[in-house]
């Protein structure tokens, strides 16, 4: 009993001491790892209602200029690879109307131009997807971005109104972009 | 945290550290004294979700479709990545003229860490939160660690030749912490009410730290000494008991148990703190007309960013803190067989001295030992059976076999040497994962060398 005790440990001993060793790996592998996770979110919301549209004579509605620094930082400029950029324009008024989306750099450069010729409801949502990055447009339009031009004119006259329920002009966006983290 | 469970020298009797793992082991020592910095070294890791060789094996596999498979789609939220090491740096324990009484005093250093698998994030950071509707949980943030020195005094008592009892006064004087462990929360993407898409944060995210900056921003030169500083009282402060028993129902059969840990460490150096806390939905810049052109300076943009700020606030303060030690339970059953040993040479305080009320040694014991740790997501426990056998005085081995969420297949080997009054150890455990270490989601040893005297006769 007392040697068969021993020759237990020792047949552990014997088969941790031969059997221990180390396969091989390959650490470099972590170099390929790529983190390039796609990120979304709303861009720019504008809406203008019928009764505004009526209220201006001369046919632009409006043209404004927004600041929009959220790409241009360097923690995002840097980074960014390809993105998206959709935009919805829904008219529930009775007029056909212009909108033009511009977007500009901190000197107010054109960058890109959007327009959209969207016609009175009931036929008047307008969707497009602009691509940018290697398969599209320049991703620098969208790095030096620092604020947005919209403008929007009237093609129709200044007294009708729709029979939708507060009838208005919007643009919506949102934008998905695939960034590096490593 | 597994990496705790010293299941190969828990009941270990023969080895003085035994008494660190339960204040009442039934040691027969006259006095004994740790050989500084080498009483006590312990080095334990673990990884219940994948190993190093899972992930970075030379297989010809992509690393990124690896990470995916292993990782991403592999782990849950109760995988962890941990680690522990304890150096003793005092431990000594004498019997004084009372035979009854043992006492014991010592310091050691102790650093541990764990992390729990924060899949979310990981998806978010790997993916994004594009073209999905998905609630990320913020709650999967759980992580902390960290270096504390111990000083310790201890006292067991013999209160009949059926039972011990032992307690352990600890003081814990924090060097550094780090907390994340109480995060609440969801990032979202919903469809907007006006936009195509709507974002939604509501956090409730709190990291807290002592002494990383004072760490931080020592010089090279002066790590050194802020770290001594902190060790020596000059840092974070806490109180801390062990509490244990050794039950004899007769000569062949011991019941064990021990609480380790039961205490706190109040955070008041040094500290920083970051929290995120409140809820923010944004659909981007919304502007309606004509009242948004009410201000022809207004910056909607900044507006847009100034409300998200407000509402769901990025934080720093520098509040003091609590923190509760990982109290540690174990027991033991144990059944001795086999040829009685009388222990030590010369002498008179084991089962054979005149007046002596200690059980004897046997050759050979059995048993089974639990083990439980109270960790950030709830108790983690482990099952070990056990053999030990004893080489007259000069030598015991202690075999162990553990299952735990790290492994089913650990198991463990513990030598105890007795050269004279030299007592050196060896433990390491989850043997067969030593066939290919990187593949080992486990592994751990200690060691130790100690001056041991059973007193003359």
């Amino acid at each position: 009993m007392k040697h068969l005790f021993k020759y237990f440990f020792l047949g552990i001993f014997a088969l941790v001491t031969i059997s221990s060793c180390v396969e091989n790996i390959d650490s470099d592998q972590f170099d390929d790892l790529e983190l390039t996770p796609t990120l979304e979110g709303g861009l720019l919301y504008i809406e203008a209602s019928e009764q505004l549209i009526n209220l201006v004579t001369d046919n632009t509605v409006f043209s404004n200029t927004f600041n929009f620094d959220a790409f241009n930082s360097d923690v995002f400029a840097e980074r960014v690879i390809e993105g998206t950029v959709t935009f919805v324009v829904e008219n529930t008024t009775s007029k056909e109307l212009d909108i033009t989306v511009e977007f500009l750099d901190d000197s107010g450069a054109v960058l890109d131009t959007e327009a959209f010729t969207i016609q009175p409801a009931p036929t008047s949502i307008l969707q497009r997807e602009i691509v940018y990055g290697p398969t599209g447009r320049s991703i620098d339009i969208i790095t030096n971005l620092s604020s947005i031009r919209v403008s929007a004119i009237n093609l129709g006259d200044t007294t009708s109104t729709s029979s939708a329920p507060e009838p208005m002009i919007t643009l919506k966006s949102g934008g998905k972009f695939t960034v590096r983290v490593k | 945290m597994h990496g705790q469970n010293k299941q190969l020298l828990y009941d270990f009797t023969d080895i003085p550290q035994s008494l660190m793992v339960n204040p009442a082991a039934d040691v027969d020592f006259k006095w004994y004294g740790g050989i500084l910095g080498l009483s006590g070294i312990s080095l334990q890791a673990g990884s219940s979700g994948v190993s190093a060789y899972d992930l970075l094996a030379d297989d010809g596999l992509n690393i990124n479709d690896k990470v995916r498979d292993r990782l991403l789609n592999g782990m849950t939220i109760s995988d962890e990545l941990s680690g522990n090491s304890q150096v003793e740096i005092l431990n000594s324990g004498w019997r004084r003229k009372h035979p009854d009484y043992f006492y014991s005093l010592g310091v050691y250093n102790e650093s541990d860490a764990i992390g729990y698998w924060f899949k979310d994030y990981a998806i978010l950071a790997f993916d994004g939160n594009a073209d999905s509707f998905r609630r990320f949980n913020l709650g999967h943030l759980k992580t902390r660690g960290s270096i504390v020195n111990v000083y310790h005094f201890g006292v067991k008592k013999r209160v009949n030749d059926k039972l011990l009892i032992g307690g352990r006064a600890k003081i814990y004087s924090g060097i550094l912490d780090f907390n994340s462990t109480r995060n609440k929360g969801f990032l979202q993407n919903t469809e907007g009410q006006n936009n195509v898409i709507s974002t939604t944060l509501d956090a409730d995210l709190e990291m807290r730290t002592s002494g990383l900056n004072v760490l931080r921003d020592a010089d090279s030169e002066d790590i050194g000494s802020v770290f001594t500083k902190r060790a020596l009282f000059g840092g974070d402060l806490g109180l801390g008991l062990d509490l244990g028993f050794t039950k004899y129902f007769n000569d062949q059969t011991v019941l064990t148990a021990s609480m380790l840990d039961l205490g706190f460490i109040y955070h008041s150096s040094d500290t920083k703190n970051w929290t995120l806390k409140g809820k923010a939905t944004s659909e981007g810049v919304e502007i309606i007309l004509p009242g948004a052109l009410a201000d022809p300076d207004a910056d909607f943009y900044q507006q847009l960013i100034d409300d998200i700020e407000a509402l769901a606030p990025f934080e720093e303060n520098f509040k003091n803190y609590i923190t509760f030690r990982p109290t540690k339970l174990n027991a033991s059953l144990r059944h001795n067989f086999g040829k009685q040993i009388q222990v030590g040479e010369d002498c008179d305080c084991g089962p054979y001295a005149s007046q002596s009320k200690r059980a004897p040694r046997f050759a050979n014991a059995v048993g089974a030992q639990i083990y439980a740790i109270n960790r950030p997501r709830g108790p983690q426990t482990a099952l070990t059976a056990f053999y030990l056998r004893r080489f007259g005085n000069v030598a015991a081995l202690k075999a162990t076999y553990t299952v735990d969420k790290f492994s089913a297949t650990n198991i463990g080997l513990g030598l105890n040497l007795q050269a004279g009054p030299i007592n050196l150890y060896f433990m390491a455990d989850n043997l067969l994962s030593y066939r290919n270490l990187y593949n080992s989601r486990y592994a751990s040893f200690q060691l130790g060398l100690n001056i041991i005297s059973w007193g003359k006769k």
